[in-house]
């Protein structure tokens, strides 16, 4: 694990990401929203909403542990992960895959 | 350690249909064996065949994907032969009711200390949405396809009565309670039966009006009633509506064990 | 060093058994074989080894192969009705590449026929019995001292090929009781453990035999019945791979004929032979002894599959072969294909030996 970075950016792995949408079901901050487009494989894979209002971004590395992680837990095809890297940049809408 | 590590990544993406709800138990099963603490050596996945027998192969432990039905055979000899092994199953509801399910009786009679998750989605998936032990009356599949007339298995209420020593039922929804659910069959020493009540979009869902997984999730949010609340209404001599998804701890209890090491 | 003791066949099965190191029985009683199941329930526990009665031979068979990828030499014992529930998972241990023993005390069929007396008539079902194309090895005592030698040898070719082994006795040979010497040691040939750093867990070495990957060491070997690759992943619709691996699970026994076979060969300058597995190989026996003048000869094979094709060819001057078995001639059949010689199959069925004077009565008429 990155100790020395203070933040961590969710990521959609589009490799894997089957656009079921479940996170939009479960995330309780809305963070993840339908996508519009298909990618290269023709999957709509979910869009990022200001997804530096997610817990696990700011606090994992704080406390040592997955906040919430339901995103994560509930996606069948193991697509969500979080990477450690610089903090968001504040209001500014990344959407990352 | 995160869950993630134990997929086999270089097999990702999985076989499985967008929204199926198998990759979610595999998460929560993951999820409780790495809360366990325990090593990759320590561990070995079984599984029958069918959609969900197809989980083992995406894990990243030694794993037996062994023929239809039958793992629940092959995991008594792993685990007798050497105790030291965390044996954990994967199942359906047509490999463990329909062609196991002699396999399943005398497993939970046996009380062997294995593990199996079973994931229930009510049809045979991998051959393409058949009729299964546990599809609910006037269900469609292709064998059913004026709607199923059979009554269905209780796998839990089978599974209690044929002396597994800790049973639960829980669905892809509730995926914190089904990763303390599986936690607590890992910890409980005899056989653990985990009830996976899943949706599958393509196979029962096309066939019954449930092609979309949120109206999937919907049903097992509103009609997932806890076992508590089940048990009370029976007491006060209410009726559980029929259609009700009857979910939580069943039992936990000490009945005598096999195959437990030292 | 050896102590003669006086066993039943079963009984020197078992034994033979325990002192190849099997330390794991899963069984289901059938007659007539169930003193093999008796005898390691009683021994195995004293051995520190597990014994287990499962549900049905389907369970049976799954428990072994299932001990067996925990390094266990492991086996079973049946007759011809549980062998036939077996098949489906024998076919997932030939594809799977398990090593185990399976034991078939045969008795009369088809169904449940009669289980108290014995036959011969599971040979074609232990070679072909499961579905798809594979190879396995058979050995055929005829008496009580070879229940003891060939179960050890099983266990030793089951593990040297990572294959199932069977045991293909019968009612006579299995309830004979015989003095016997039962060494002190026997030789043991160790299953080759995968532990170069890097090998991937199917990939075969010169003898087309993958190294096997114990489980709970580290390899995290994914093990499928499913066409896979080296890696052990499922590969179903590549047809060349699917070609590679049956062609090699094939071709590992197959091309190892001359060193899996054994037969005997008695009187090799005869010009009427008879050829034999098993118990009828006594009566044959008897006919060479009561008739030493007549050159008959003799060919027994103590491994009926795979079939030593060449055996046959060592009785150059052979006008006749005369196949005494007790079934309607399942191996005779395949004797045809390896000879240009007429093969004269001499059924038996109900379950009694063919008796010396018949097979003379035979012999003399090809003579």
């Amino acid at each position: 694990m990155v100790k020395d970075v203070p933040c961590m950016r969710l990521v959609i792995d589009e490799n894997r990401c089957k656009g079921c949408n479940l996170c939009v079901l479960v995330c309780p901050y809305k963070i993840f929203r339908e996508g519009k487009k298909p990618n290269r494989k023709g999957i709509v894979v979910p869009e990022l909403d200001r997804p530096e209002r997610c817990p696990n971004c700011r606090l994992r590395q704080l406390y040592g542990r997955t906040i919430c992680g339901l995103c994560q837990l509930i996606c069948p095809d193991q697509a969500i992960d979080w990477i450690g890297e610089e903090p968001y940049e504040h209001m500014k809408v990344a959407i990352e895959y | 350690m995160n869950f993630l590590e134990w997929y086999r990544v270089d097999r990702l993406p999985s076989i499985f249909c967008a929204g199926c709800g198998i990759g979610t138990v595999i998460n929560c099963t993951l999820s409780a064996v790495t809360s366990m603490g325990w090593r990759r050596n320590d561990v070995v996945f079984l599984s029958g065949i069918g959609c969900s027998s197809r989980a083992p192969g995406y894990i990243r432990t030694d794993s037996l994907h062994t023929t239809h039905g039958r793992a629940l055979a092959f995991a008594t000899g792993v685990k007798l032969a050497e105790p030291r092994l965390n044996v954990i199953l994967f199942t359906g509801d047509g490999d463990l009711a329909a062609i196991g399910g002699n396999h399943f009786i005398h497993a939970c009679r046996r009380n062997i200390d294995l593990t199996v998750v079973c994931v229930n989605n009510y049809i045979y998936g991998m051959t393409g949405g058949q009729g299964s032990p546990t599809t609910p009356v006037g269900a469609r599949s292709s064998t059913t396809p004026y709607g199923s007339t059979e009554t269905p298995f209780d796998l839990s209420e089978l599974a209690m009565a044929a002396g597994a020593n800790y049973v639960s039922r829980w669905t892809p929804y509730h995926t914190k309670e089904l990763t303390a659910a599986v936690k607590a069959g890992l910890e409980t020493p005899g056989l653990s039966f985990i009830e996976v009540m899943t949706q599958c979009p393509t196979g029962y869902g096309r066939a019954n009006r449930l092609r979309d997984v949120k109206e999937f999730m919907e049903i097992f949010r509103m009609r997932s009633m806890l076992k508590q609340k089940a048990d009370r209404l029976l007491k006060e001599g209410k009726p559980v509506p029929p259609d009700a998804i009857v979910i939580g701890e069943f039992v936990r209890r000490s009945r005598p064990v096999m195959g437990r090491r030292g | 060093m050896t102590m003669r003791r006086f066993l039943q066949g079963n009984i020197a099965c078992a034994e033979g058994a325990i002192a190849a190191g099997c330390r794991f029985f899963a069984g289901y009683p059938i007659t007539p074989s169930t003193e093999v199941a008796e005898h390691m329930a009683e021994r195995l526990p004293k051995m520190g080894g597990t014994f287990i009665q499962m549900e049905d031979e389907i369970a049976s068979i799954a428990a072994v192969i299932g001990a067996s990828w925990t390094g266990k030499r492991a086996m079973t014992a049946t007759s011809g009705p549980g062998l036939s529930l077996m098949m489906e998972n024998i076919g997932y241990a030939a594809m799977t590449e398990t090593p185990c023993v399976i034991v078939d005390i045969q008795r009369g069929g088809p169904s449940t026929g009669q289980p108290t007396m014995a036959s011969q008539g599971d040979m074609l079902q232990a070679r072909f019995g499961s579905h798809g194309d594979y190879s396995i090895i058979a050995l055929s005592p005829s008496g009580v001292q070879e229940m003891y030698e060939m179960t050890v040898h099983a266990f030793n070719m089951a593990d040297r090929y990572r294959i199932p082994v069977f045991l293909m006795a019968d009612e006579i040979v299995g309830h004979m009781r015989e003095p016997m010497e039962v060494p002190d040691s026997v030789l043991i040939i160790q299953r080759r453990l995968l532990e170069e750093e890097g090998r991937k867990p199917f990939e075969p070495r010169e003898d087309l035999v993958p190294d096997f990957p114990l489980f709970g060491h580290g390899h995290f070997v994914h093990v499928t019945g499913l066409t896979h690759d080296e890696r052990g992943y499922p590969s179903t619709s590549n047809p060349e791979v699917h070609e590679r691996l049956v062609k090699r699970l094939v071709q590992k026994v197959e091309g190892a004929r001359r060193e899996i076979a054994m037969f005997d060969v008695v009187n090799p300058d005869a010009e009427v032979v008879f050829v034999s597995y098993g118990a009828p190989s006594r009566s044959v026996q008897q006919v060479l002894h009561d008739f030493p003048g007549e050159g008959f000869g003799h060919l027994r094979l103590k491994t009926p599959w795979p079939f030593p094709e060449w055996a046959p060819g060592r009785f150059e001057n052979a006008k006749t072969f005369i196949f005494p078995e007790l079934n309607m001639g399942q191996m005779a059949r395949e004797l045809e294909r390896h000879v240009d010689q007429p093969v004269i199959s001499v059924p038996k069925l109900g379950g009694a030996l063919h008796s010396p004077e018949e097979l003379a009565k035979v012999a003399m008429e090809e003579r």
